[in-house]
């Protein structure tokens, strides 16, 4: 028994040891990947690209911009940090080289396509109307907050419209990925995401509306290398593969611009 | 040899379990704990958790004593069912039960339709916070009691009722009181149970300061936007109660035996 369970645990040793060894032998390291969950399509679109063209495997961590800055803050092994915006890749700065512009986005209202409650972004602000929105700390969380701010100066809103969608709010999602599940599944009237987040995938399911022209900040998304990365050549590869054309080809495809 | 090994395993364990809590209590200053807990944040989710949980408390004693005594008496077929349907919750991920109460309980659920009729809507509510912890917690509960049923003799509760003593009396008289330590034990378990709900909860009430944010929800949330101090302060909050908790069914376990 005491034999056995020795061979057990000398069995399990020797597997973990040798792991790494073997994974060096056949490929490149992995490049590990913090993107904003909004990323997610063309990111998995372009890795194997990537993997294909420079010889790394890559793996992506998708979550809220916020929940990643806070993992690289507290040493997370990230080689690179794609953010939905420049607010959380500033609270890494002291972390990361200088970043890049990898892509623009733009806001849209979404509602559940059997749900008439919202026709209008004003509708929005209707009493009764259940709203979702990413966490203010979320950069579509916060982005949405400031449509609705600049909206509050044109009359056909009214000062305190923000106020009203803020009092209809029912719940403040971790990620965009959350905000469209919860209005897909019909559990709130209206949410806002990204365009690019309206995937075949969900488009069934969602009526789209657009903010007016002008309201909705423009989402910026800059890249950058980790300072710490544990594959540094790894990393440079991967954020030059993804802003070069053939990169960007993956972002434009599902309705990213440049 | 042999017992230098099982000293150094116990240790081991022991070492991984304490210190990284108090390695949660090193991380903030105590006048910044209370800080934190008067901000309206973790105010609203102190208040919130202290809430609900009496709530879903409330709701597992009273649904869960008839089913532990009935499980505990009864000798009908199917038993054995019941048992595992209870025990299931327990072993069930609680992201697994948060997607299950969406599934039966929201808009496109399994009862959307009798619950829009009835003009009521469940997800995003503080009533999914109590429904989220009844479902995680009520078995603990369920379990225990009927345990403690079990170990009061029968014989006592028939002799009481030839006293003259009604079967609803006789429970509260006979029975309740001889099987009290266990059933708190039960109850306490059951609410520190539903005290820690993140997973269903987050999936099926969602977040919001106030309504839906509980102690754990907060906790997750201020690591999540960068606020690391009240993230752990409302840690720390949560620890001081689980210990207490602890500490409780420990007495409650030795009065028992």
């Amino acid at each position: 028994m005491r034999r056995r369970s020795f061979l057990i645990v000398a069995a399990c040793t020797v597997g973990v040891a040798n792991l790494p060894a073997r994974a060096r032998a056949q490929t490149k390291p992995t490049v590990t990947v913090f993107a904003a969950a909004s990323l997610r399509e063309a990111f998995e679109a372009a890795g194997p690209a990537f993997t294909k063209a420079s010889g790394f495997p890559v793996s992506f961590d998708f979550g809220g911009s916020d929940t990643l800055a806070t993992q690289i803050l507290q040493g997370a092994p990230a080689d690179v940090f794609a953010s939905a915006n420049t607010a959380q890749m500033q609270r890494v700065t002291a972390m990361v080289r200088v970043p890049k512009t990898l892509a623009r986005n733009r806001l849209v209202v979404i509602a559940p396509a059997g749900d008439p409650v919202v026709a209008s972004v004003a509708d929005l602000g209707k009493s009764g109307t259940k709203v979702v929105l990413a966490a203010a700390s979320v950069p579509v969380g916060a982005y949405a907050r400031t449509a609705f701010g600049t909206l509050e100066r044109d009359p056909a809103y009214g000062s305190g419209f923000a106020a009203r969608v803020a009092a209809n709010v029912v719940s403040e999602e971790t990620d965009v990925k959350a905000v469209v599940t919860k209005v897909a599944l019909g559990e709130a009237d209206a949410g806002v995401v990204y365009t690019t987040d309206v995937t075949p995938a969900v488009a069934s399911k969602l009526r789209v509306l657009r903010f007016p022209a002008g309201a909705a900040p423009e989402a910026v998304y800059p890249i950058a290398v980790v300072s710490a990365a544990p594959n540094p050549a790894g990393a440079a590869a991967f954020v030059d593969f993804i802003t070069s054309p053939a990169g960007l080809g993956y972002l434009k495809a599902r309705g990213f611009e440049e | 040899m042999i017992r230098a090994a099982v000293a150094a395993a116990a240790a081991l364990l022991i070492l991984f379990i304490v210190v990284p809590l108090v390695a949660l209590c090193v991380h903030v200053a105590p006048d910044r704990i209370v800080h934190a807990v008067t901000t309206p944040m973790g105010r609203d989710a102190l208040r919130l958790s202290l809430t609900t949980t009496a709530c879903s408390l409330a709701l597992t004693l009273a649904l869960g004593t008839p089913l532990a005594y009935v499980l505990a008496r009864s000798t009908v077929p199917g038993r054995s069912v019941l048992d595992a349907i209870i025990d299931l919750p327990i072993v069930v991920p609680p992201a697994v039960a948060g997607l299950a109460l969406l599934f039966a309980f929201g808009h496109f659920g399994v009862a959307g339709p009798l619950l829009d009729a009835l003009h009521l809507r469940i997800a995003f509510t503080t009533t999914a916070v109590v429904l989220a912890q009844l479902f995680v917690g009520a078995p603990f509960y369920v379990r225990a009691a009927r345990a403690g049923f079990v170990s009061v003799s029968r014989t006592l509760e028939e002799a009481s009722e030839t006293l003259g003593m009604g079967p609803l009396r006789t429970f509260a008289r006979i029975t309740v009181p001889l099987a009290f330590p266990v059933l708190a034990g039960g109850a306490m378990l059951a609410w520190a149970r539903a005290l820690g709900e993140f997973g269903a909860t987050i999936m099926f009430a969602g977040n919001l300061q106030g309504v839906t944010q509980t102690l754990p929800l907060a906790v997750y949330l201020g690591l999540q936007s960068g606020d690391l101090e009240l993230s752990a302060s409302l840690a720390i909050v949560l620890v001081a109660i689980a210990l207490a908790v602890a500490g409780g069914v420990r007495v409650l376990e030795r009065r028992a035996s």
